[in-house]
């Protein structure tokens, strides 16, 4: 690509994303401090003020432990600007989890829904209220209309919403709704730890982290681990998500030989 | 002042009870009389008298069963419509309530004019009654009781008019008051001329208890059927209503009615309740909750709003009466000019938010999370209310310890669990149907149980769990449990699943 195209098409970006703003401020992005990841998100970070989808793999459909758990620390950062609200229909999300990864359970509001819509509702009245830097919604799926919502209610005061889709209660899938209004898609799946060189147990928690659908940007597949995890310094640096692996469009290594493992 | 009101007494002229009439209920395995109408007695039935003796003197008795249960919910009934007058009323069951209608009186001209609406009122729904206004509420119930009916005692003029009354009056026991009778005290004088401390050997401490309550010597609480408030704001309307916008339009007024007085004074109040006082005498309260205490009128009339809906207006509501409870000094505050850049304040966003949450779903729907000092897994993070006026934690969270982010509220049974050793972690569990191989374990790390918040016989050394952390082959954690020790015939040792890392 030559010089003057990249510059033109650069431009025509931010023209297009001017329109789409429809003459509102931009609410920023907020860098996961790896080039290899941010460079792929549009503007260089995770747009805020939009809202994101986060999706299981399996069994995550209906525990949903992984996706929550990759949620809470890209919103971290947030969470220290504002407050964050968590909206469930099922009250298995416990604090003492998020504390020790580095999200600040302080700064949380646990609202337990009793349906879906109103799950839904509630997390558009939390994105628009002054105040709420990020909301959590747990919900099965977001059609076009329910999308379009959020995003209004997210415009509003530049809050970000994070859809954690999920089936609390098992059950048969929904039909996946045709299109998505989400600023991005994350596919979130643990991965194998590796502890340091001669330790026992158990390393930082990791995940496989795919980024299936972006606007403006490209899609790309990490592996992802959370720095200081169970230590006092959690929650004290930058971003707790560190990026060990760019698997790109490779397939995840294969998994260590049982021989590795620790007594 | 009190208002005490017995409707036990004569009954108007209007009841159309021809045929006498008494009502039964069973005592040890005796049916007896509880109540007889004015016809019945005049026949010469009284209450506790056996049935059969009743129907053999008066073969043309009417009887059916008493019934307590809703003789109290009328009771009760007729405590909320009483709400129209005053905002204290309690009930004196069976078949009496207290009106505190201090400080009330002047809003219908006086005390005189207010029991003139009373029994205007009662008198066209039907209910016979006898009230009368005192003092203290010992006065006003020997007056209603036993003394002639409206009587209205003047500042001070209980004692006067308390002296001819029977010992009864008095609210004691009916084996107190016969005893009193018997050695001869048939009237209050009687025992008001009696130095105290014989008087207080002779008949118990309770009989001085209710002489000094009765005379305004000590104080009587009365349990109110909700706890007395000043802040109260009413408006009475000329047409009865009954379309859901003038409920709303009411509802704004009265709110902007008493929020002026909250802000006069500078205070705000943390819950209000909102009364429909309907033509057929049904009140209808709505309560709403606020998280920090506050005075906004249109704020408060949103909340109700969606509450409305549920108010049913019947013929028309005559009246609506607003209370604010929870009252307490809050600091005015400069209204915004225009800072949207800087830091919003609680009251602007984040409060009115966790109102309608709270209000809509319900206040146990809406938390904050705290740490509660207890190794107990499950009881190691309490909830509290989101906007709770200590936000500093008395501990803070402890991050070091590895705790799932998803907890079980009850944990999973696994199966096929193998170990290797007693103390060792699972190498392989089934879960869901599922196997999984460990890859990865740490721990275990032992829990206890409180056995200090436990009855001693009921703490056993098996009662401990063993958490293990461990990792499938697949990168999946696990936090899982054996509870109970190896070797203990009794309850052998068993594998649960209890949170997931994720």
């Amino acid at each position: 690509m030559s010089d003057f195209r990249g510059r033109g098409l650069s431009a025509l970006r931010a023209k297009i994303a001017a329109l789409e703003a429809d003459g509102r401020a931009d609410a920023g992005v907020q860098p996961f401090g790896a080039p290899e990841l941010d460079q792929r998100l549009p503007g260089g970070g995770l747009p805020l003020g939009r809202w994101h989808e986060v999706v299981g793999t399996g069994l995550e459909v209906e525990t949903s432990a992984a996706p929550a758990a990759f949620a809470a620390l890209a919103a971290a950062p947030l969470a220290r600007r504002g407050e964050a609200v968590w909206v469930m229909r099922r009250d298995d999300l416990w604090a003492p989890g998020l504390a020790g990864l580095g999200f600040p359970p302080e700064r949380l509001i646990q609202v337990l829904a009793r349906d879906e819509a109103e799950a839904l509702s509630v997390m558009e009245d939390a994105l628009a209220t002054v105040g709420v830097a990020a909301v959590f919604g747990e919900v099965e799926a977001v059609d076009l209309t329910a999308g379009r919502r959020l995003q209004l209610a997210c415009e509003k005061r530049g809050a970000t919403g994070f859809v954690l889709r999920r089936r609390p209660f098992g059950g048969t899938a929904r039909a996946e709704a045709a299109g998505s209004v989400a600023a991005t898609r994350w596919r979130v799946a643990s991965a194998p730890s590796e502890p340091a060189a001669g330790e026992l147990g158990l390393g930082a928690p990791r995940w496989r982290v795919e980024l299936e659908r972006c606007r403006g940007g490209r899609p790309g597949a990490w592996i992802l681990e959370a720095s200081e995890a169970y230590s006092w310094e959690a929650g004290d640096v930058a971003h707790p998500l560190r990026l060990v692996a760019d698997l790109g469009d490779r397939e995840l290594a294969p998994a260590q030989p049982a021989t590795r493992r620790a007594a | 002042m009190e208002g005490a009101l017995g409707p036990q007494g004569a009954l108007p002229a209007q009841a159309a009870l021809t045929s006498p009439l008494a009502l039964v209920e069973t005592v040890r395995q005796v049916r007896r009389l509880a109540a007889v109408s004015p016809e019945a007695a005049r026949l010469g039935l009284h209450a506790d008298q056996k049935a059969t003796d009743a129907m053999a003197l008066v073969p043309g008795l009417a009887l059916a069963d008493a019934e307590p249960a809703a003789d109290a919910a009328a009771l009760t009934a007729l405590v909320d419509w009483c709400v129209r007058f005053s905002p204290a009323v309690a009930a004196d069951a069976p078949d009496g309530l207290f009106l505190d209608i201090s400080g009330v009186a002047h809003l219908w001209g006086g005390e005189a004019e207010l029991v003139r609406d009373f029994r205007t009122r009662l008198a066209r729904a039907g209910l016979p009654f006898r009230l009368a206004v005192a003092d203290t509420p010992g006065a006003a119930w020997a007056l209603a009781h036993y003394g002639r009916d409206g009587t209205i005692a003047p500042p001070g003029g209980q004692a006067e008019l308390l002296r001819p009354l029977p010992p009864a009056a008095l609210r004691l026991s009916s084996e107190a008051a016969a005893q009193i009778e018997r050695l001869g005290f048939r009237r209050l004088e009687q025992l008001m001329a009696i130095p105290r401390a014989p008087l207080g050997r002779r008949f118990g401490a309770a009989t001085l208890d209710r002489l000094d309550q009765a005379l305004g010597r000590s104080a009587e609480a009365l349990a109110f059927r909700r706890p007395p408030t000043p802040w109260v704001a009413r408006l009475a309307f000329v047409e009865p209503i009954s379309a859901p916008e003038d409920m709303a339009r009411v509802t704004a007024d009265v709110a902007a009615k008493l929020c002026a007085r909250l802000e006069a004074e500078g205070r705000g109040a943390r819950r209000f309740e909102v009364a429909f006082h309907r033509v057929d005498g049904k009140a209808l309260p709505l309560g709403i909750g606020l998280s920090l205490a506050g005075r906004d009128a249109a704020r408060i009339t949103r909340l109700f709003q969606p509450k409305l809906e549920t108010v049913d207006p019947g013929f028309g509501i005559e009246s609506v009466t607003l209370c604010a409870y929870g009252v307490e000094a809050v600091g005015g505050r400069q209204a915004r000019i225009d800072d949207a850049g800087l830091a919003a304040a609680v009251e602007d966003g984040l409060a009115p938010l966790v109102d309608r949450l709270a209000n809509r779903l319900g206040p146990e729907r809406v938390w904050r999370a705290v740490p509660v000092e207890s190794h107990v897994p499950e009881l190691s993070a309490g909830r509290a209310a989101p906007l709770a006026a200590d936000p500093a934690p008395a501990a803070p969270w402890n991050r070091e310890a590895p705790r799932p982010v998803r907890l079980f509220r009850r944990p999973e049974p696994l199966e096929k669990v193998l170990a290797l050793t007693p103390d060792d972690p699972p190498r392989q569990f089934q879960w869901r149907g599922r196997t999984h191989q460990v890859r990865r374990a740490e721990g275990p790390e032992r829990i206890g149980e409180e056995w200090w918040k436990a009855p001693i016989e009921d703490v056993a050394v098996g009662h401990v769990r063993d958490y293990y952390r461990v990792e499938d082959e697949a990168g999946a954690r696990f936090w899982l449990f054996r509870a109970g020790l190896y070797g203990d015939p009794e309850v052998p040792p068993k594998w649960w699943l209890h949170g997931l890392f994720g």
